[in-house]
């Protein structure tokens, strides 16, 4: 087979993605736990992974740099590249979105006005949305990037939801405004990694099938 | 295929199963095609796949090969130009070829232009606004025109590559056919002939053999990629490069094999 090292650095820019899906889902999963259980500890242990994160993007951008400019990379090898660089980007938002969630439980005292039941419907179909979007990144399962995009809808549902429940509550009550502003800020969060987990889903569509879809 | 490339509906040159053969050797095989009117066709493929075989069918240059035998028809404007009452040297006025090592003849540069007119008969009064059209024409005028007695072979590769092809549109073709025409110059002048081509292509239809994978994807609007004498692709040039349809195009242009 000819071309070794620059399949080597394809199957690296690969497994580099992969590490980097492993950690931006386990921020997201963490730092929900945090923000329900309004656990101090484990959001700190949370915010430390922004760092690790930071150089493995680094380092992916790079490499796509290097290959764009000193491969040429065509096919689906092109299409391997383009998407790296888009799911990348749309991985670096989610952990963005994650670091979020996590400064919540420091600003909270005292719990949570209401139990967060539907919030953590939300959080849990947007974490299957996280997880099947990478699996399907790592198997080129273009059915499956459409089936978790498919789910987007129910977060919005929910969305709407809490939020005309809380704007209620605190025009009641206005003592609460302040925490209920927070969970009001937590679920935008959650909606937007839902939105970002659709355009992952998108790229994965589009490697494996050169087709360009919109899924949001 | 393409559905767009099946489904040409004024081919400028349009190829029904084509089959070439050296002595035994069967070099092209059953290959189809229609290459659109106005367009930049780029055949690919490695060394001894057919592409320098094919395109030299379509203005007859096996003709001059012993042993070659064809079979299948190659139209052009609706006519086989394999038919009986073709004059090849009709044929080769308008369907021209620009080759891999640039071949001025040991001439002048305006004599090298003209030639071509000359033999067709043009008159001697029109002649100055022929070779001056041409070479404008393919983008030399400006750096020769106050030399045009010169020897052509003075010029650099570049420019001796850039005055062949004014020689090839001083005689009008309809079709002009490149097979390697960059593969001998520097990168600049490999730019120039590229922006030339893109250019040339409001004129005339254009069939470019190369073995420079970039420089089919940069200037073809459609790309046929060749095998072992089969035609495995033919579609547009984006498809083709981002989404081959079969495994050896995939492996060829991804460089996995080749």
């Amino acid at each position: 087979m000819a071309r070794e090292q620059y399949l080597q650095q394809l199957d690296l820019l690969r497994e580099s993605m992969f590490s980097l899906g492993e950690i931006v889902e386990l921020a997201f999963k963490d730092s929900m736990i945090a923000v329900i259980d309004l656990d101090v500890k484990l959001a700190a242990k949370t915010l430390a992974l922004e760092a690790e994160v930071d150089k493995l993007e680094e380092g992916i951008e790079t490499s796509i740099f290097d290959l764009l400019a000193l491969q040429q990379p065509m096919a689906s090898d092109l299409r391997l590249v383009v998407s790296a660089l888009k799911i990348t980007a749309d991985l670096k938002r989610i952990l963005g979105l994650s670091m979020n969630v996590a400064k919540i439980p420091g600003k909270i005292e005292g719990g949570h006005i209401k139990p967060l039941t539907d919030t953590r419907k939300m959080a849990d179909i947007a974490i299957y949305m996280l997880e099947n979007s990478l699996k399907a990144f790592k198997t080129q399962d273009a059915e499956l990037a459409r089936a978790a995009a498919a789910r987007d809808e129910e977060i919005d549902k929910l969305f709407y939801a809490v939020w005309v429940e809380l704007i209620e509550m605190m025009a009641k009550d206005t003592s609460i405004i302040s925490k209920a502003t927070y969970l009001l800020f937590l679920i935008r969060y959650i909606e937007r990694i839902g939105d970002h987990c659709c355009n992952i889903c998108e790229s994965v569509i589009y490697l494996a099938t050169a087709e360009r879809v919109k899924l949001n | 295929m393409t559905e767009a490339v099946q489904n040409v509906s004024q081919p400028q040159i349009q190829v029904e199963n084509l089959n070439l053969w050296y002595g035994e050797k069967q070099a092209l095989k059953n290959v189809s095609m229609q290459i659109p009117k106005n367009s930049v066709t780029a055949l690919i493929g490695p060394s001894g796949c057919g592409k320098s075989t094919f395109i030299r069918c379509l203005n007859r240059m096996n003709d001059l090969i012993k042993d070659c035998r064809i079979e299948g028809r190659v139209l052009t404007e609706g006519k086989d130009i394999y038919g009986p009452d073709i004059d090849v040297v009709d044929l080769r006025k308008k369907v021209g070829m620009v080759f891999q090592k640039p071949n001025p003849f040991p001439m002048s540069i305006y004599d090298n232009v003209a030639y071509g007119p000359r033999i067709h008969g043009a008159h001697r009064k029109d002649l100055n606004g022929i070779v001056e059209e041409a070479l404008h024409s393919a983008a030399i005028w400006n750096e020769i025109s106050d030399r045009l007695k010169s020897p052509a072979l003075s010029l650099s590769g570049g420019q001796q590559q850039r005055l062949c092809i004014a020689r090839t549109l001083a005689v009008k073709p309809k079709i002009i056919l490149f097979d390697e025409p960059t593969s001998a110059l520097d990168p600049i002048s490999t730019s120039r002939i590229e922006d030339l081509i893109i250019n040339l292509k409001k004129d005339y239809t254009i069939v470019i053999v190369t073995h420079n994978m970039q420089q089919a994807a940069r200037i073809s609007d459609y790309t046929g990629f060749f095998l072992m004498g089969e035609l495995i692709e033919f579609g547009q040039t984006r498809q083709i490069f981002q989404n081959p349809r079969e495994k050896s195009t995939e492996d060829y242009i991804t460089g996995r094999f080749g």
